[in-house]
């Protein structure tokens, strides 16, 4: 039973891991990743380990949200309303992933992997919390303050009064000759209100 | 295991209808117990209206989603000693993971029907869900903290004592505002406001439609068990047997969210953002500290 | 459910994501390249924890040190993709040419 959930789940995840890259919708392609996780977090609750498991589907999800609002803001075509193939170097990635995947899986066969199995009655979780608070305190505090410097470094890096300029200025889209003006209207400079003025004169 | 599966599905449909009646009771509308089921009636006779190049699987399917994951989230609740639907040592994850989910699906339902209302819904309510959530697995850990596990059971039995919303007073307030949040309900309610003529439901009508609104009441009976089973003692209290304590508490947080959700304003998107990540995460982070120096000795 | 079944599926998704991180044109895509290989990454540790180590504490907490990593990554690569939008309106890694010889 447990062998065919895990057969299920990782056909799932494979699956959903390859169709990330053949859809043409870019949201959908954050979700189909979103699926691929919540495929290995099932696998990690059937190997025993239910934190890891159940956390990663948690952090994933909410992961893949933001991906997908990156997506329908920075990226063309997130709806896939149009086919849309954006690859390059496609035959040496295809061979640069099927030699990944081929090298890994003769380490695999060829090494010799050693067998000690979980006990049943392990207490998995609280294993983990004694570890997490007791001798591994150290690379978690350094974990917190690496967290903390993403964080500042990503704020610094998009905050509204940019580095490079404000961060309404970069978002005039390219133009239609190569350093030119960009299609459309110009808004108005003075509000639209020096319009108003001119009903009166044919 | 199956027992407790059963009564949750027997005791779900009922508790769906009071919260319906709930939400009508004092809004005017007339008709209170029985209109919730004759507009449910209504609605499954009407079709729904088709869009253009709509993202038909997950147009088709977020509704359904939404319920499964409130009946995940009820599967964890207990309903006596020894009796629950999924017996997982970390009970109080799986509920969050519902949670980060239910705003996944409320996003995809904005973004499935291809239309400008329900995609600007979806995206106020993923950019005020996210915080909220983060908010209620703090509260969450800090209603953990005594019980010294992350099951939902031995949250529970910690509480013999003294129930957690005498100890943590921040947790339940907090919590609760969460609950409007999935719910999408009153100050939280970006997704399916009134004023994006009803957001990510404004291009749906018929069956999918009453799914919808199937699948909120049956988040918010959930969330309710869930915060009465975390912070009120769950099947704990004298006389009356286990699990009609679980509905009376039940019932009451129900009644006290929905009116919650008609006494506070809405405020504009940025505005509830700042006040999200200033004031309330500083006030969960609070509670946990408390919390934290109590348990400690 | 051996460990080297779990290892190959976890070589699988390494694989797809190593595809996916080569080929792919637009920055997000690329991430979810990345994303994927450290997916694989995670189950290959869980497998290992479960199958070889015993139930050793170090084996979850070294998948919870990968996953607060993939945080981080995704963070501040949102970030840079953001700031290279903004410089340069450029989505894609083909518009980035500065490094070119």
């Amino acid at each position: 039973m447990t062998d065919a959930l895990f057969l299920v789940l990782s056909a799932l995840a494979i699956w959903s891991g390859w169709r990330v890259f053949r859809v043409d919708s870019m949201v959908r392609a954050s979700f189909q990743l979103m699926v691929s996780f919540i495929a290995v977090g099932l696998i990690a609750v059937l190997l025993a380990a239910p934190y890891i498991g159940i956390a990663t589907i948690f952090m994933m999800a909410v992961e893949m949200m933001v991906m997908a609002l990156f997506m329908v803001m920075f990226m063309m075509n997130p709806a896939g309303l149009n086919p849309m193939v954006m690859v390059h170097q496609h035959r040496f990635s295809v061979a640069a992933g099927i030699t990944a995947f081929a090298g890994l899986v003769l380490a695999v066969l060829l090494s010799d992997l050693r067998a000690q199995p979980l006990p049943v009655d392990a207490q998995v979780v609280r294993a983990l919390g004694h570890e997490l608070l007791g001798p591994s305190m150290l690379i978690f505090e350094t974990a917190g303050v690496t967290l903390l410097a993403a964080m500042i470094g990503a704020v610094v890096l998009s905050a509204h009064s940019g580095r490079y300029g404000g961060s309404d200025q970069g978002s005039r889209p390219p133009g239609l000759h190569p350093g030119g003006e960009p299609a459309g209207r110009k808004p108005d400079k003075h509000g639209g209100h020096q319009h108003h003025g001119h009903h009166g004169g044919h | 295991m199956i027992p407790a599966a059963f009564s949750l599905l027997i005791a779900l449909p009922p508790l769906m209808w009071a919260a319906a009646v709930f939400d009508r009771v004092g809004t005017g509308r007339g008709a209170t117990f029985i209109g919730p089921l004759r507009n449910g009636a209504a609605l499954m006779l009407r079709p729904n209206t088709p869009t253009e190049a709509p993202d038909a699987l997950n147009r088709l399917l977020a509704p359904g989603w939404y319920l499964a994951l409130a009946l995940v989230g009820l599967s964890v609740v207990p309903l006596t000693e020894g009796v629950v639907a999924t017996d997982l040592s970390t009970g109080l994850v799986l509920w969050g993971a519902c949670e980060a989910l239910t705003v996944v699906v409320v996003f995809l339902h904005g973004w499935s029907p291809n239309s400008p209302l329900p995609l600007i819904g979806a995206y106020r309510y993923v950019a005020i869900g996210l915080p909220a959530m983060l908010l209620s697995m703090f509260v969450l850990i800090a209603a953990a903290l005594p019980a010294q596990s992350l099951s939902v059971v031995e949250v529970v039995e910690a509480q013999r004592s003294l129930w957690n919303v005498i100890r943590q007073p921040l947790g339940l307030p907090l919590f609760m505002g969460l609950g409007l949040a999935i719910t999408l309900r009153g100050p939280f309610d970006y997704a399916d406001g009134a004023e994006l003529a009803g957001g990510t439901s404004a291009e749906e009508s018929g069956p999918a439609l009453a799914l919808w609104r199937i699948a909120r009441l049956a988040m918010l009976v959930a969330f309710s068990a869930m915060s009465a089973t975390a912070f009120l003692g769950g099947y704990l209290g004298p006389g009356l047997s286990g699990p009609v304590w679980l509905l009376l508490k039940t019932v009451a947080v129900m009644a006290a969210t929905v009116a919650a959700g008609r006494w506070f304003a809405r405020m504009p998107p940025a505005r509830m953002l700042s006040f999200i990540w200033v004031v309330l995460l500083p006030l969960s982070f609070a509670n946990l500290a408390l919390v934290g120096i109590e348990v400690l000795p | 459910m051996t460990l080297t079944s779990v290892l190959i599926v976890a070589a699988a998704l390494i694989g797809i994501g190593f595809y996916g991180a080569l080929s792919q044109q637009s920055f997000v895509m690329l991430m979810m390249g990345l994303e994927l290989m450290l997916n694989g990454a995670i189950l290959a540790i869980i497998g290992f924890w479960s199958f070889s180590l015993g139930g050793m504490p170090e084996g979850q907490l070294l998948a919870i040190i990968v996953m607060a990593v993939m945080a981080v990554e995704m963070a501040v690569g949102f970030a840079l993709v953001v700031a290279v939008y903004r410089k340069r309106q450029a989505d894609m890694t083909e518009s980035l040419t500065t490094l070119k010889h």
